[in-house]
């Protein structure tokens, strides 16, 4: 019954004491949540760290204001702040590690010759496209997970990451940068 | 290139163990449980502390209330209505002076937090009943 339920309805029917609305929360962001933590942590903590993203949101689902912002923002961003703590617990490289050069671009890439058909026709291979993720910076990394994995536009990535639009977009532009760099000239 | 990228990028998702949504449920459940047991006991025992110190302060109050003649004040109202009628502003006034307001407040305090102890552990109690 509470599957068709979109986010909002689910917190509204927790908060009025239906348990079970908010383990359909947990079943529908499990695999979107376990895929951003994936690429940062690794396998082997992803389970722990998802399990403590799961319990920030359940312990401050009530300090939702469904007004402010989406759900699902809402929750990547402490997903991303779990993870923040993680690596920095851990003397781990940060997201915000590279931020010394961040002037912006304009204009959303438009080039299609960025990633020409050559270079998307290797990252057909699944693995090949996560093994060249990982070698991706995290701050340009998390851009593009959120991006074509989580179908998030840049102002909603930018909600997450505390940074402007068009911050984010030159992120995302050096990030397919990158991706083509290490497709065209590396074998993995 | 964008909706070819988004499509490789889905293609590339990682599947979780099946039973880590289950399990992180499982997690959530027992820490509200213990949450729960936590806050029963904590709104009992400030029940039962409340309801300890009542007791004591109630008697003291009544104490108070026939030390300061408010009953002899309160009984004229039953025996003489007519000069209560005539001189009804310094009846009140007599009247009010005797209350023993600190003693009064304190009672009012105690019996509050009594009552929302009481609630708040049955709602804790419940919760718990409702995870298990």
């Amino acid at each position: 019954m509470y599957m068709d339920f979109s986010d909002e309805d689910l917190i509204k029917e927790y908060l009025e004491g239906n348990q079970d609305s908010f383990k359909i929360l947990i079943d529908r962001y499990t695999t979107s949540l376990y895929n951003f933590i994936f690429r940062f942590v690794g396998k082997d903590n992803t389970p722990d760290v998802i399990q403590d993203v799961f319990i920030k949101i359940w312990k401050n689902i009530n300090k939702f204001d469904i007004s402010k912002s989406h759900f699902k923002t809402w929750i990547f961003t402490i997903a991303r702040n779990t993870v923040t703590d993680y690596l920095r617990k851990r003397k781990m490289i940060l997201f915000s590690s590279l931020d010394k050069d961040e002037e912006s671009f304009e204009d959303n890439i438009k080039d299609e010759s960025l990633l020409p058909d050559e270079a998307l026709s290797k990252i057909e291979d699944n693995e090949y496209l996560n093994k060249t993720l990982d070698q991706i910076p995290p701050k340009y990394k998390e851009v593009l997970v959120l991006h074509y994995q989580e179908d998030m536009t840049f102002a909603q990535i930018g909600e997450i990451l505390n940074k402007p639009t068009n911050t984010v977009k030159s992120y995302h532009y050096r990030a397919i940068l990158l991706l083509r760099e290490l497709i065209l000239h590396q074998d993995l | 290139m964008e909706q070819k990228l988004q499509k490789l990028f889905k293609q590339a998702k990682y599947q979780p163990e099946s039973r880590l949504s289950g399990d992180i449920w499982r997690v959530i459940n027992i820490r509200d449980r213990k949450i729960s047991i936590i806050k029963s006991w904590s709104y009992g025992f400030a029940g039962l502390l409340s309801f300890a110190f009542l007791i004591p302060t109630i008697n003291s109050l009544i104490e108070q209330f026939s030390q300061s003649g408010f009953y002899q004040y309160l009984s004229l109202v039953f025996s003489d209505l007519g000069s209560i009628s005539l001189y009804w502003k310094e009846f009140m006034s007599s009247l009010v002076e005797a209350i023993p307001v600190t003693s009064l407040m304190l009672t009012f305090l105690l019996f509050f937090i009594l009552l929302v102890s009481f609630k708040r552990a049955v709602f804790s109690y419940r919760s718990q009943l409702l995870t298990a």
